[in-house]
């Protein structure tokens, strides 16, 4: 069985090119507009790895990141922060939240597939 | 009921047209069958203000709204007496789909270009508005019809 | 379609919308919103719009986003304050994003006039040291994927060495944030021939265990062709969450020859790391495992690899219960391509017509009213008439999205014209049908930029009157009676009544010795050739007379009118309905013809008395009606289908209030009944016919003719003037 990819993203745009890259390269893809909606969908879906954007309403990457290592049916899923962020605050309280790793928008589509690959069991 | 005329007897596809061939009064005409969209009886139309007589009013073809024109009277002839027994040839005309209304559907032919000879020099206004060519046939002369103004001109109205 | 242009189209889709939050956010804050919620809300904005367009390589629009983005990260952290000045410079910033999206739209990158200066604003603002302020090529340039381990700075020229010894001990942290050991170890020995050894000292008694502390170091020796740099990039994402060092060596020291087959051990760890740990932290936890399985040299050591399993293993988890109070908050969406919500309407609309002609088949059958048919029919009814409401729903759409393109239009053209402007917006939220709502946006485009170049006095003239330099503008929608209505209201000085009326005399419009109300001069402005000249443009403007804002009202179904009061305003009035697809009518006969008159323009009906009617010469007429008189028109002459007019007695009136508040009377013969039609269009196969607004269809499948009222009040009222 493929491997599920979850993307947490509230542009339409980002998740359309993710889908796009992602099932390109054979993984499953299923997708939330937002922290609170990923939180929702993980309910239902059990992705191997998670790519989640920072800057979100509702619930924002940092929160939705704690969120999910606070639960302890799906800790252990990588999550791939996804942001335009450049600067190290951002990125350090995203590690600190517990992201596995990261990757700068715009993606090159084959080194993001690289980094799920990198990350995932 | 369908015919082939050829002159030359040659087999000529590329130019073949198929036409649907009607009478008004007297007189057969007949219009490119690549226009028509369906012929249906007769249904009292509404009257529309501020139209010229040609356009009998519209009718309502299946929620649609279009305007009946007496072809009869378009050409310059005397008007149609509406009744069952004639028809209504709905035709597209450019985007816009009106209904003809004619004396009877008389035949479908298919002639090839060379048979539609040229209208000739002492044609009237009204035929050279709207008359393409004659074609002769069996003793008859059949004379093809654009569309095209059909409909009242907006321009010359609104002047 | 190629998927890349779907994203494409998708992004621009999008990039409207961020415009539209953007823009509102910022006027939001400009009226004093402190809710952080608003500025993150702005943030966002942008921060998509650059997202989006770093991925189709807009270069101009990258560079320009991410300057704004970064003066708004500045506000929103608190350090920017959100002063007026600010906010009217990020409101000007967002028009040239506007700009800047739509060029790149149209394919064109070339940038904006307003760019640079807009950039150098903006970056002032920010404090405009930090070195990442330029957005620019480095960042954004290529399509590439950004290593993020700034923490590699070795000389790109390092001579290659023949090997390295990695030491790598990975702290708690690592496997908190889901990252595995074993995929690191697995990645490194990639690189080229591998030798690994497991430091296993540090690992306690199993009874001191805590399952999630990191207890291993490994080291590896890693030989063949590779660098320091691909070595590193491998614990990237775990910088800071180990302890790493990377040592180059002279030689290999035959990696492969010592210790460990590095298949088993991956083996072993990856099968340890499985993460089914679910124990809460401060919860004691029992080890229901005899112990971690013992194999070969390896301790249970990889954390966190215990079979431990808490009591609290199989509880939900907490934090999402509380979540799913959350998640009621958005209202669902799903987005609809419009061509199948217009298929729904014509199809609802045939319903209708059938249900129609079906329920007038029964009652020409002479079923009983209380027949069970009958009975049944009426629920068909009751229901079609719901399933057209909700179908109309569909397509309803607040007018926000036609209001928030004003604040731009208001800012342009109090710049223009060096009048101080403020735009106050109410009722964003009243729904309307989607063709309304687009087809609102030019004549309110004219009627504003109108309220504002003539409307509003200069700021002297305000201030000698006694007012704030300040104008207000003012645009507002409500329902009222199953239409929506819509003012653009100012405070300025009012119509110049005066030079109305010279110019109407002038122009011809109206006789040299007419007179007129107050009301009837205001709504002198709407004829046509009134402001097309461009000796009056100081009240038309621009060449587009406020008669074709009005004919475009019209062609909505609408209305306009105009109130007018010296040295306090005027008032800009217009009524719409709230979907083209149906109308309320009054089904009337005229000389054997139905037709169908709005009802929403029928003020009362009447049965004329003969001594009610005057005749005026030729066939004008006016009828009494309160004591006050009232033109009489004979609808049956105004369309050409008779040629003497109805007696009084003989017909019914309508009393309709038609553009401007006047009243007229329309003569009928009789009324058939009010009934809700659906409105069919006759240009669609045929032409504007003057005097009808359109056609529907009846209960008998016939066509009727839906009356245009104004029109016809409008022709005899002419005639009437010719005739007296």
């Amino acid at each position: 069985m493929s491997m599920t990819v979850l993307t947490v993203d509230d542009s339409r745009t980002m998740r359309e090119m993710l889908r796009l890259a992602l099932a390109d390269a054979g993984f499953r893809v299923v997708q939330a507009e937002d922290g609170i909606h990923g939180l929702e969908v993980l309910q239902a879906e059990a992705p191997q790895v998670i790519v989640t954007d920072i800057n979100m309403p509702r619930m924002d990457g940092f929160g939705f990141i704690e969120e999910v290592r606070g639960d302890p049916k799906h800790r252990a899923i990588p999550i791939l922060v996804l942001t335009t962020e450049s600067d190290a605050e951002k990125k350090n309280r995203a590690r600190m939240a517990g992201a596995t790793g990261w990757i700068v928008k715009p993606f090159n589509p084959d080194k993001l597939v690289d980094a799920i690959r990198r990350v995932a069991a | 009921m369908n015919q082939v005329i050829s002159q030359n007897g040659q087999n000529n596809p590329g130019g073949m047209k198929e036409l649907i061939s009607f009478r008004i009064g007297a007189q057969e005409f007949c219009v490119d069958i690549m226009a028509i969209r369906e012929i249906r009886g007769w249904t009292p139309a509404t009257a529309l203000p501020q139209s010229p007589s040609f356009v009998k009013g519209v009718i309502n073809l299946r929620g649609a709204v279009l305007p009946i024109v007496d072809l009869a009277l378009r050409l310059g002839f005397e008007s149609t007496d509406a009744s069952d027994r004639n028809v209504i040839i709905v035709a597209d005309i450019g985007g816009q789909v009106v209904g003809l209304l004619v004396d009877a559907v008389s035949d479908i032919l298919t002639v090839t270009d060379d048979v539609i000879q040229p209208t000739p020099d002492v044609a009237s206004d009204t035929a050279k508005t709207f008359v393409r060519g004659l074609i002769a046939m069996d003793g008859r002369m059949i004379s093809l019809i654009g569309l095209e103004r059909v409909l009242p001109d907006l321009e010359l109205e609104a002047a | 379609m190629d998927p890349l242009a779907a994203i494409r189209d998708t992004f621009f889709q999008e990039c409207e919308e961020q415009l539209a939050e953007l823009e509102s956010g910022l006027l939001a804050m400009e009226g004093g919103d402190q809710d952080p919620e608003t500025i993150n809300a702005v943030f966002r904005a942008v921060h998509s719009i650059k997202g989006g367009a770093g991925a189709f390589q807009l270069e101009s629009l990258i560079r320009f986003a991410h300057v704004f983005e970064t003066a708004l990260d500045e506000m929103r952290s608190g350090r920017l304050a959100a002063s007026a000045d600010v906010l009217k410079t990020m409101l000007r910033a967002a028009d040239v994003l506007a700009d800047l999206v739509s060029s790149a739209r149209a394919g064109q990158e070339g940038g904006h006039p307003q760019q640079a200066a807009l950039s150098d604003e903006l970056k002032a603002m920010s404090g405009a040291a930090g070195a990442d302020d330029d957005g620019g090529e480095e960042d954004w340039g290529d399509f590439e994927f950004q290593p993020m381990s700034a923490a590699v700075d070795l000389p790109a020229d390092t001579p290659p060495a023949r090997a390295f010894v990695v030491r790598f001990k990975p702290r708690a942290d690592l496997y908190a944030k889901a990252n595995e050991a074993a995929l690191l170890l697995r990645e490194l020995t990639r690189l080229g021939d591998s030798n690994v050894e497991l430091d296993t000292s540090e690992v306690p008694l199993l009874t001191d265990i805590d399952p999630e502390a990191a207890y291993l170091t490994w080291t590896v020796t890693v030989s063949g062709d590779t660098d320091e740099l691909a070595i590193r990039e491998v614990f990237e994402f775990v910088d800071g969450d180990c302890e790493l060092s990377v040592e180059a060596q002279g030689a290999s020291e035959g990696a492969g020859e010592t210790g460990l087959d590095i298949g088993a051990l991956l083996a072993r760890v990856q099968a340890d790391a499985i993460p089914t740990i679910e124990t809460a932290p401060d919860e004691p936890f029992e080890l229901e495992a005899p112990a971690p399985p013992p194999v070969a040299d390896l301790a249970p050591v990889a954390p966190p690899p215990l079979s431990v399993v808490s009591p609290a293993a199989e509880v939900h988890p907490e934090p999402l219960a509380a979540n799913q109070a959350r998640k009621t908050e958005a209202g669902a969406t799903i987005r609809v391509d419009l061509d199948r919500v217009d298929r729904l309407i014509d199809l609802v609309g045939e319903l209708v017509i059938n249900q129609a002609v079906l329920a007038q088949r029964v009652m020409e059958a002479g079923l009983a009213r209380a027949s069970a048919v009958a009975m049944g029919l009426d629920e068909l009814e009751q229901l079609t008439r719901e399933i057209q409401d909700s179908v109309m729903a569909i397509r309803a759409q607040p007018v926000k999205s036609v209001f928030q393109r004003m604040p731009r239009l208001v800012r342009e053209v109090a710049a223009m014209t060096g009048k101080p402007v403020r735009l106050v917006t109410e009722g964003e939220a009243t729904e309307v049908d989607k063709t309304v709502i687009e087809r609102l946006a030019d004549p309110l485009t004219h009627m504003i930029r109108n309220a504002i170049d003539h409307g509003l006095e200069s700021p002297e003239k305000r201030a000698a009157a006694g007012k704030p330099a300040e104008g207000v503008v003012k645009l507002a929608a409500m329902h009222r009676s199953g239409r929506i209505v819509i003012e653009v209201s100012d405070d300025g000085g009012g119509i110049n009544r005066e030079r109305v009326k010279g110019i109407a005399i002038e122009k011809g419009l109206i006789a040299a010795d007419a007179t007129l109300s107050d009301e009837e001069i205001d709504n002198l402005i709407f004829m046509p050739g009134f402001s097309t000249a461009a000796e009056v443009s100081d009240i038309s403007g621009r060449g587009v007379g406020m008669d074709v804002v009005r004919r475009s009202i019209q062609a909505l179904g609408g209305r306009i009118n105009i109130t007018s009061k010296p040295g306090k305003g005027s008032t800009f009035t217009m009524s719409l309905p709230l979907t083209l697809a149906v109308l309320d009518g009054m089904v009337v006969s005229v000389e054997g013809q139905t037709l169908v008159a709005p009802i929403t323009a029928i003020i009362e009906t009447l049965q004329p008395k003969a001594e009610d009617v005057h005749s005026l010469g030729g066939h004008a007429r006016v009828i009494s009606i309160r004591g006050g008189f009232v033109p009489l028109i004979d609808v049956g002459m105004a369309l050409g289908y008779r040629a003497t007019p109805l007696a009084a007695s003989d017909g019914v009136a309508l009393l309709i209030e038609g553009e401007g508040g006047a009243r007229a009377a329309l003569f009928v013969d009789a009324i058939q009944g009010q009934r809700q039609v659906v409105i069919k269009s006759l240009e669609a196969n045929y032409r504007q016919v003057p005097g009808v607004a359109a056609a529907t269809i009846l209960g008998d499948g016939r066509v009727a003719l839906i009356l245009d009222i104004d029109t016809i009040v409008a022709v005899s009222r002419g005639e009437m003037r010719k005739a007296g």
